[in-house]
């Protein structure tokens, strides 16, 4: 009885490994019949392997492949095969490829089969390809329990090759697609969104709000160049057509310094390629006029630049702000310049002033607070004295086509502190149509106004970037905040999670130590998991439990191990990951004769000159801080050096 | 004496002194080749070598081999506490020579040698000279007359500094204004170091930094007046300045 059960044991386990190599020949069998088609699959899949491709690029190579096999049918129909017997074509092609492979014309054989097979072959090796790596994100595919891990960050590698290699190649990521979308590199990867080799911004999106998160060395500037770029160069082409007011960005670098200036000097000479006009750089070489504020907003404006503390220093305040509300709406007008209005801060000037007012409340006033009068100017005469020249005019948000601001935000933070807040109100005034702040356009020109801020909680205390915000939305602005970590986007975490989630045009996340906040407002996708059964040695069963799961959209690891010039675009729920394509700034303009500055055309007398980025030593004449910066040379020392870390 | 020979021993007195390796990548050769060329040069006597500290062998050229070149120097073997900032500045001339930019507009290096036999014995004590300079000649003109392309800082003349070890902020900004103030070439008359009014004689100054020299320079760097701090570019040193940048790369590749 156990020897006839052995037996049976023995049959069974035959009949199986017989039935077995009967399928394995089957499928050889197979394999060989269709050896032109099993060979383009096979180049095609290795190729998607190699170059991180997702399948999709396989498919739509097969389907370019469609006029041809349609234009061979329609050859086959031309050389009078009957339209009956073209549904037989394909088996004859492959008929007669064999007979001539048989008869030792190889490169025959495969122009008779390739209409047929490329596409066949390119749609199988898509397939193939699109089953490896479901089974490896599903982890039920690989011989190791490592395999898909090692599979995906193998993938990545392969991924950021070709992304790099894409973004070397000359004229193949331009800053604006035919629709007008602004590109910001090479796609990498992407996560719930779609597929495409460039990766894409509609230009709505720049009109929206945005966060930028990354720090120093990573490529944040080139980022921001780009989409600044790109907000110009669109902005242009819809304002050229009629479509659009004409646009400006106003650039607030709130770090201050050397390095401040040479990225203005970069912006300048990138929005020029664009189409802007003239690019102002404050305070260096354009001025604002704060005092083309209304008197109210000059009021509140003026009292909020200046310290004033609170609990039993509100009272102060209070003394401070009628003060100068007193000098702004004197009866013979507000102040037209710092000069005049330190003049109006002594009791007497203000006493002359209201002398003939018929109503005692300034009166009034004036006789309380005399005794803080010389005060308060000692205050305004300090502060606008440390502001400088910058905010007394002339000139205004519209005599230029970007401004690019540069605030001390490091060396002089309470200087900072108050140009930003001057800035910001003469923005929004600005913006909700005020005369143009002294603008040659005319009062009540609209603009299409991008306001980009780079560490602006450096500069924040006195105006919450959550204000600027919500100011921003208010007036139609679109505002772009940049910051070098989750700490810095805003003071506590409450105005940082009302930062991130209304950016409403996406966040882009550069390499950043800390990424999880970020990466989890991306949310989860659901995921198959798959465990496996282990056979004792380090290979894996067919046998296991799959169950889906959450995983992150954003993984925090990626982030972290982002290189330079690469970023991760999130969206929707979805994210992008992007070799961002960085963008080479023109040579800088000959310099003109000395002491002479150009002004854009158009602009009003005192407008920024907007030309004068200048070469050669003979314009960079030694400490003379007037002198014009020498051309851009990032691009030659990126070639001996490598890209700056 | 080949092309190649005669390149070789012209780099090697112009930079004191170079290891096998560096010269092997200046000369697009194998090590093997470049350390048969050096054997070549001693037995000549042009050429004398050693391993003076970690890493490859050092070459440098004898009194003959400096007679044979014509150029004007003191022979001596590379000192040993310069033998890290020799090799850092070796990496950066190489760096910059294979950019394809560099090449293109025809740059050539002066170095600091050269500099240093044009001063003779006229170098004040706190005068400093630069690691090397790079001398990009202005845009020329074709046979048929039209104007060659040319980059946007042709004519220009730049400083290059290799930062290994940190110095003071003070120093390394009166270092940095020493260098863009100056106006005349070195050995130039006392007169014409400074002159007012004149174009500076370095349109710019590129500071190649260590990890560890770079907050230094960058806080120099903004420590200097506007129009100044413009002009110095600052990036870090490539990989292959390090004294044992040799043994680190074989160390990976195995």
């Amino acid at each position: 009885m156990i020897r006839r059960y052995l037996g049976f044991l023995m049959l069974r386990t035959l009949a199986r490994i017989i039935w077995r190599l009967f399928r394995v020949a089957v499928f050889v069998a197979a394999l060989v019949l269709a050896a032109p088609a099993v060979l383009v699959a096979a180049y095609a899949a290795a190729l998607a392997w190699f170059l991180g491709w997702p399948p999709r690029h396989l498919y739509r190579a097969a389907a370019w492949c469609l006029p041809m096999l349609a234009a061979w049918l329609a050859a086959m129909a031309a050389g009078g095969q009957p339209p009956p017997g073209l549904a037989a074509a394909p088996y004859l092609a492959w008929l007669a490829m064999w007979h001539e492979a048989t008869a030792g014309s190889y490169l025959k054989a495969a122009v008779t089969v390739a209409p047929l097979a490329i596409p066949l072959g390119l749609l199988a090796g898509g397939l193939a390809w699109s089953w490896r790596i479901y089974s490896m994100e599903t982890g039920s595919g690989g011989l190791a329990p490592s395999a898909p891990a090692a599979f995906d960050q193998r993938q990545w590698r392969h991924q950021v090759r070709t992304a790099r290699a894409r973004i070397a190649a000359p004229g193949s990521v331009p800053l604006l697609l035919r629709d007008g979308s602004v590109v910001a590199g090479a796609t990498i990867r992407t996560v719930r969104q779609p597929a495409r080799r460039l990766t894409v911004i509609p230009y709505p999106r720049l009109r929206s709000h945005q966060v930028v998160l990354g720090t120093t060395g990573t490529g944040k500037t080139t980022l921001l160049l780009r989409l600044w770029a790109g907000f110009m160069a669109r902005g242009m082409a819809l304002h050229a057509a009629g479509r659009a007011p004409r646009p400006l960005l106003v650039v607030l670098d709130c770090k201050g310094g050397a390095d401040s200036r040479r990225i203005a000097d970069r912006a300048r000479r990138v929005l020029r390629a664009t189409g802007a006009a003239s690019t102002a750089i404050w305070p260096d070489e354009a001025s604002l006029s704060l005092w083309a504020l209304p008197p109210r907003q000059l009021v509140s404006t003026l009292a909020d630049m200046v310290e004033s503390g609170t609990g039993g220093a509100a009272y102060y305040a209070d003394v401070l702000e009628e003060i100068v509300r007193l000098a702004v709406e004197a009866p013979c007008g507000p102040p037209g310049s710092t000069a005049d209005f330190l003049s109006r801060l002594d009791a007497n000037w203000l006493a002359l002033a209201y002398a003939g007012v018929p109503d005692g409340g300034p009166a009034g006033l004036l006789r309380s607070s005399a005794g803080h009068v010389s005060d308060v100017a000692l205050r305004y005469r300090a502060l606008l004295r440390r502001l400088g020249g910058g905010l007394d005019g002339p000139g205004g948000f519209g005599d230029a086509d970007a401004w690019y601001c540069i605030l001390e935000g490091t060396a002089e933070i309470a200087v900072a502190e108050a140009q930003a807040r001057a800035l910001v109100d003469l923005l929004a005034w600005f913006a909700a149509g005020g005369a143009g702040a002294g603008s040659a356009d005319g009062a009540g020109v609209r603009r299409d106004i991008l306001l980009a801020v780079d560490e602006f909680s450096a500069v924040s205390r006195r105006l919450p970037i959550w204000q600027l915000y919500e100011r921003a939305r208010s007036l139609g602005l679109a505002v772009q905040v940049s910051a070098q970590s989750w700490p810095g986007l805003a003071a506590d975490e409450d105005e940082r999670y009302r930062v991130a989630t209304t950016a409403d045009g996406g966040i882009w996340l550069l390499r950043t130590p800390h990424p999880e906040p970020v990466a989890a407002l991306a949310g989860v996708r659901r995921v198959v998991d798959t465990t496996r059964r282990l056979l004792g040695v380090p290979f894996w069963a067919h046998e296991g439990l799959s169950r889906a799961e959450g995983t992150p959209v954003v993984d925090p690891e990626i982030i972290r191990g982002l290189d330079v010039g690469q970023a991760a675009y999130i969206y929707r729920g979805g994210v992008t990951y992007v070799q961002v394509k960085r963008l080479v700034a023109g040579p800088a303009e000959l310099a003109g004769p000395a002491g002479l500055a150009s002004p854009a055309p158009g602009a009003a007398a005192g407008a920024p000159a907007t030309a004068s980025a200048a070469a050669g030593p003979a314009a960079v004449a030694a400490g003379d801080p007037g002198a014009a910066r020498p051309a851009d040379v990032s691009a030659l020392l990126d070639e001996a050096f490598g890209e700056e870390q | 004496m080949s092309e190649r020979n005669v390149a070789g021993l012209l780099f090697t007195a112009e930079m004191y002194g170079v290891q096998l390796d560096q010269l092997a990548v200046e000369l697009g050769v194998s090590e093997v080749r470049a350390r048969a060329l050096a054997a070549r040069w001693r037995e000549q006597g042009y050429a004398d070598s050693a391993r003076l500290g970690p890493g490859r062998p050092w070459v440098w050229l004898t009194r003959a081999g400096l007679l044979a070149c014509g150029l004007p120097y003191r022979p001596a073997p590379p000192a040993l506490a310069r033998l890290a900032h020799l090799r850092a500045v070796t990496a950066v001339r190489i760096a910059l020579e294979s950019a394809p930019g560099y090449t293109a507009a025809g740059a050539h290096w002066r170095g600091e040698r050269r500099l240093r036999a044009r001063m003779g014995s006229r170098v004040p004590l706190r005068e400093h000279l630069p690691d090397g300079e790079v001398h990009w000649p202005d845009p020329g003109e074709t046979p048929a007359g039209a104007a060659v392309a040319a980059p946007a800082w042709a004519g220009e003349c730049w400083a290059i500094e290799a930062e290994l070890t940190r110095k003071t902020v003070r120093r390394t900004a009166a270092i940095m204004t020493e260098i863009l103030t100056r106006t005349g070439d070195y050995g130039c008359p006392a007169a014409e170091v400074r002159v007012p009014g004149v174009a500076p004689r370095h349109a710019r100054v590129l500071y190649l930094c260590s990890a560890a020299a770079r907050p230094t320079v960058v806080r120099a760097r903004d420590a200097l007046p506007g129009a100044l701090a413009v002009r110095v570019e600052i990036r870090g040193l490539p990989a292959s300045a390090a004294l044992d940048a040799g043994r680190a790369a074989r160390e990976a590749a195995t």
